[in-house]
């Protein structure tokens, strides 16, 4: 297994730096560059936009601008935002708690979901309850998030409530207290009830298939005669093995943690990454831009790794060599 | 079996855990929530009483929306986008202001010139930053030399390089700004290179304080903690709190220099534009500035006021008329398609430009004639303009004349040779859907007079890059201009200029705008000034390089409970005077 991993962790390499060509031309391609936003009587005249795109080296030929960020980035020094005007280190690392929290909360309420909902449409197949639930499901999936979003917010916020419609925390309340603390998960939960009941699409249909087919298997044949209560056969036999394949999803989620949830972050004036995201991508903002792909990229490279691994451990049938 | 138990009490306690939050936020939020139901009890009492605005009253806490999340770069001298600077305004303010007529007026520091060239400044004393140290015009002095500092990122140098020597010092050629003399700790002199009639407009009047800044390298000014997280002015309100990108805290400065203030505390909060219209209505938010597109939904509101005052920007049609070159800074190359007059003018009546405002901006803009936003007072009054009344007949007679007429029977007009004409009409695509349909609007308004036409939508980033290199691709744009307090247009309209857009080339033109700026010709008269360029207006009203469209109005959403809040085109009067009822 060890050498498995290092044989894996051996092939991202070329992997990121094709990657990183990738990307790069990609922003580069993009048409305008961070200053052509500027364009704005009031503030600026035309030197000091010239003047920048000297002193940000967009003049140079792209071989040597590639090669500048790239030196730059393996060194961990991932350039200073072009919007922000600071490290982007920093910057990332101011948005990486909320999207965190946003993450593993809205996952943590799509696994309950998709896990209540996949074992019992497991366990009666093709009976109304099932049918009900695959049909939510997939209306789930094909509800576009900015309108769940808006439905939510005009609902629960302001309808009835119950939820604040944006942010992630209320400013008043003095940091580092409980309060602070119970505020940041108040504004967290419906973004990420939003996010989380909208993905369990994929977890409820693999769950519900796989115990389906187990539980046609000799084993389940076998614990039957032996007068195992159902309930049993069901919750621990063949849930053990139906989880196996949901591990795949598990590699996903990681890189999907961070990432955040770029339209749905911005509806609820969410501040993480996937906000972030969007404006370095509206705003040009190159090396913001570049080192959120670059880690995005790696995050997934590496869930696969992780979900690959994670097989061998629950399954010890399979061996990795 | 086991598992399944602990799965069931992991459900039930998130179940308990949001019910539990979800009853404690309506406590917590406690404040909030149950100031909105006192609002509606104060609202119904007011509206009895028949009264809008009540007696200022000292205390409580204002919600300031902002529509857009700030960048962070909370510094007169390093923003660069607007809600930014709405958080500044609160909290900072400029030497010099403006009053409704966008005449410069003394803040802290008032002015003495006899020439346009030396001007003598003079600090009010006893004026206190927020840490306490006093402000003094060392201060500017700093601001200024930040500014002119060859590793200072923001986009102001602008307004400082016309100050004597600042070219020098920039260069690294002195160490000081030569043009800058402090006479005392209230008192200081600035000379410029030349005397210029709008030197004070054009000069940067923030001043930044050294004695927190003043050990911060330039290049590391804009990343640092000053400018970020704990930024200090001298206006009526200091930022206590900031939750990046999402909110910021702003409590009473008990020493404010320039009377009391009324509010405790203003909390700005980014709101989106979904959201708008319901954290209005639940009295979220008391103040806010709106989209025009949100202006219906906001009307009915009963507990919101909408309040519009005179903008400073301009829409407008462009047309590309030639090609620049930016190393010579001149206009090398004529194109020929719309050179005819007679076209551009019958293409201006062919535009519904009050039916097409009236549909696309709901009524919060106006029709102009000229290039100059109507609260400057250089404006030219209407009745001095053609005002090009919608007039599809006139637009087809005109269209006859110039020769354009339909000479093989398609419905469409050919150019004076016979070749097909098709106008070409290029329009910036965001997210927003209204762009696509407004744009088609304007392309109809064109064809219902015999000229077909041709709409493209271009990625917002990449259309500005294309007018500005003249791609050939180009060739009628709409675009939008806005004005400062200066109201001088020349660096968007004269011949050498990269940012005159549809490369409109008139020496005619350039000549009474240099003259409008020269103090040899004008001396200090405004009205002299005001002449020429009305005069300038007309010849670009009846030339029209652009079909000038519409000025927009700003709006802002207030809820009734705000008071003390007023509004003119310079913007919005102190926040020390706005309160709120309870």
């Amino acid at each position: 297994m060890l050498k498995y991993t290092i044989k894996r962790l051996l092939g991202t390499i070329p992997m990121l730096i094709l990657i990183s060509i990738v990307v790069f031309s990609l922003a580069k391609l993009m048409p305008g560059d961070s200053l052509s936003g500027e364009i704005d009587p009031l503030n600026t005249n035309p030197e000091y936009i010239e003047e920048m795109r000297e002193k940000l080296g967009y003049n140079e030929p792209l071989p040597v601008q590639y090669f500048n960020w790239i030196t730059g980035f393996v060194q961990g020094d991932f350039g200073k935002s072009t919007k922000y005007k600071t490290d982007v280190f920093d910057i990332i690392m101011e948005k990486v708690p909320n999207t965190l929290l946003l993450g593993v909360i809205s996952l943590i309420i799509t696994y309950i979901l998709a896990f209540s909902m996949g074992m019992y449409s497991g366990r009666r197949p093709y009976t109304i309850g099932d049918n009900a639930i695959a049909g939510i499901n997939y209306i789930m999936l094909a509800i576009p998030s900015f309108v769940a979003a808006v439905v939510a917010i005009y609902f629960f916020s302001f309808h009835l409530n119950w939820f604040p419609f944006g942010g992630s925390v209320d400013i008043l309340i003095e940091k580092g207290s409980f309060e602070y603390y119970l505020s940041k998960l108040h504004h967290v939960l419906l973004p990420a009830l939003v996010l989380g009941a909208m993905g369990t699409a994929s977890y409820t249909q693999f769950l519900r298939n796989d115990i389906i087919e187990n539980s046609r298997k000799d084993f389940v044949r076998t614990a039957r005669a032996k007068g195992t209560p159902i309930r049993k056969i069901y919750n621990v036999h063949i849930l053990r093995n139906s989880i196996i394949p949901l591990v795949t999803f598990l590699g996903f989620d990681f890189a999907a943690l961070i990432g955040g949830a770029i339209i749905t972050e911005s509806i609820f004036t969410y501040p993480g990454i996937g906000m972030l995201f969007l404006d370095s991508v509206t705003s040009r903002d190159y090396p913001t831009l570049m080192a959120l792909t670059m880690l995005l990229s790696f995050l997934t490279l590496a869930g696969n790794l992780i979900a690959d691994l994670l097989y061998g451990v629950v399954d010890p049938r399979i061996r990795l060599d | 079996m086991k598992k399944n138990k602990s799965l069931l009490w992991l459900f039930a306690l998130i179940l308990v855990l949001s019910a539990f939050l979800a009853a404690c936020g309506g406590d917590d939020s406690g404040s909030s929530s149950d100031d909105a139901d006192k609002k509606e009890e104060t609202e119904t009492e007011t509206e009895a009483e028949g009264t809008t605005e009540g007696e200022p009253q000292a205390g409580g806490t204002l919600v300031y929306g902002i529509d857009a999340p700030p960048e962070g770069l909370f510094s007169s001298a390093f923003y660069g986008i607007a809600t930014d600077f709405e958080v500044i305004d609160l909290y900072d303010e400029p030497l010099i202001t403006y009053n409704e007529n966008l005449e410069p007026i003394p803040n802290v520091a008032s002015w003495e010139t006899e020439d346009n060239k030396v001007f003598t400044f003079t600090f009010k004393e006893g004026v206190k930053w927020h840490n306490g140290e006093e402000l003094t015009v060392n201060d500017w002095l700093f601001a200024l030399e930040t500014i002119a500092n060859k590793d200072y990122d923001g986009p102001r140098y602008t307004n400082v390089q016309t100050i004597e020597g600042a070219e020098a010092f920039r260069n690294g050629e002195a160490d000081t700004i030569s043009g800058i003399e402090v006479v005392s700790d209230y008192e200081i002199k600035i000379t410029f290179d030349q005397a210029r009639v709008n030197n004070l407009t054009n000069l940067w009047v923030y001043a930044l304080p050294e004695s927190v800044m003043g050990d911060v390298p330039v290049a590391e000014m804009s990343g640092s903690e000053w400018v970020r997280s704990t930024p200090i002015g001298i206006g009526p309100f200091k930022i206590e709190n900031i939750v990046a990108g999402e909110s910021v805290e702003l409590s009473k400065n008990e020493d404010y220099w320039n009377g009391d203030v009324n509010l405790d505390k203003i909390v700005v909060r980014v709101i989106d534009n979904s959201s708008v219209v319901g954290a209005l209505q639940n009295g979220d938010v008391d103040m806010l500035s709106l989209q025009p597109v949100s202006g219906p939904e906001v009307e009915p509101l009963e507990n919101v006021e909408i309040i519009t005052y005179p903008g400073l920007s301009y829409y407008y049609v462009g047309f590309k008329l030639g090609k620049f070159d930016n190393d010579s800074q001149t206009i090398v190359e004529e194109n020929p398609k719309y050179q005819d007059k007679q076209l551009r003018q019958a293409m201006m009546y062919a535009l519904n430009r009050q039916e097409w405002v009236d549909a696309f901006f709901f009524g919060y803009a106006n029709v102009v004639n000229a290039p100059v936003p109507s609260s400057h007072w250089n404006a030219a009054d209407n009745s001095e303009l053609n005002t090009y009344e919608y007039d599809p007949e006139k637009a087809k007679t005109l269209l006859d004349e110039a020769g354009y007429v339909d000479q093989n029977g398609d419905g469409f007009r050919e150019d004076p040779n016979g070749d097909e004409f098709i106008v070409k009409f290029s329009h910036y695509a965001t997210g927003n859907p209204t762009f696509e349909s407004r744009a088609q609007a304007i392309t109809q308004y064109f064809e219902e007079v015999g000229l077909q036409s041709e709409l493209e939508m271009v990625e917002v980033n990449l259309y500005y890059d294309m007018i500005e290199k003249d791609d050939p691709a180009i060739e009628t744009f709409f675009g939008g201009w806005g004005t400062g307090a200066d109201p001088d247009p020349s660096g968007l309209w004269k011949a050498d200029q990269l940012w005159n857009y549809p490369r409109y080339n008139n020496p005619e033109a350039d000549k009474l705008l240099d003259d409008a700026l020269d103090i040899e010709v004008v001396g200090t008269d405004q009205a002299k000034r005001a002449e020429l360029y009305i005069e300038w207006q007309k010849i670009v009203n009846e030339d029209l390089p652009m079909l000038y469209i519409a000025e927009l109005e700003e709006i802002v959403a207030l809820n009734n409970r705000v008071g003390g809040v007023e509004y003119d085109v310079s913007g919005q009067n102190n926040p020390a005077e706005w309160f709120v009822t309870e």
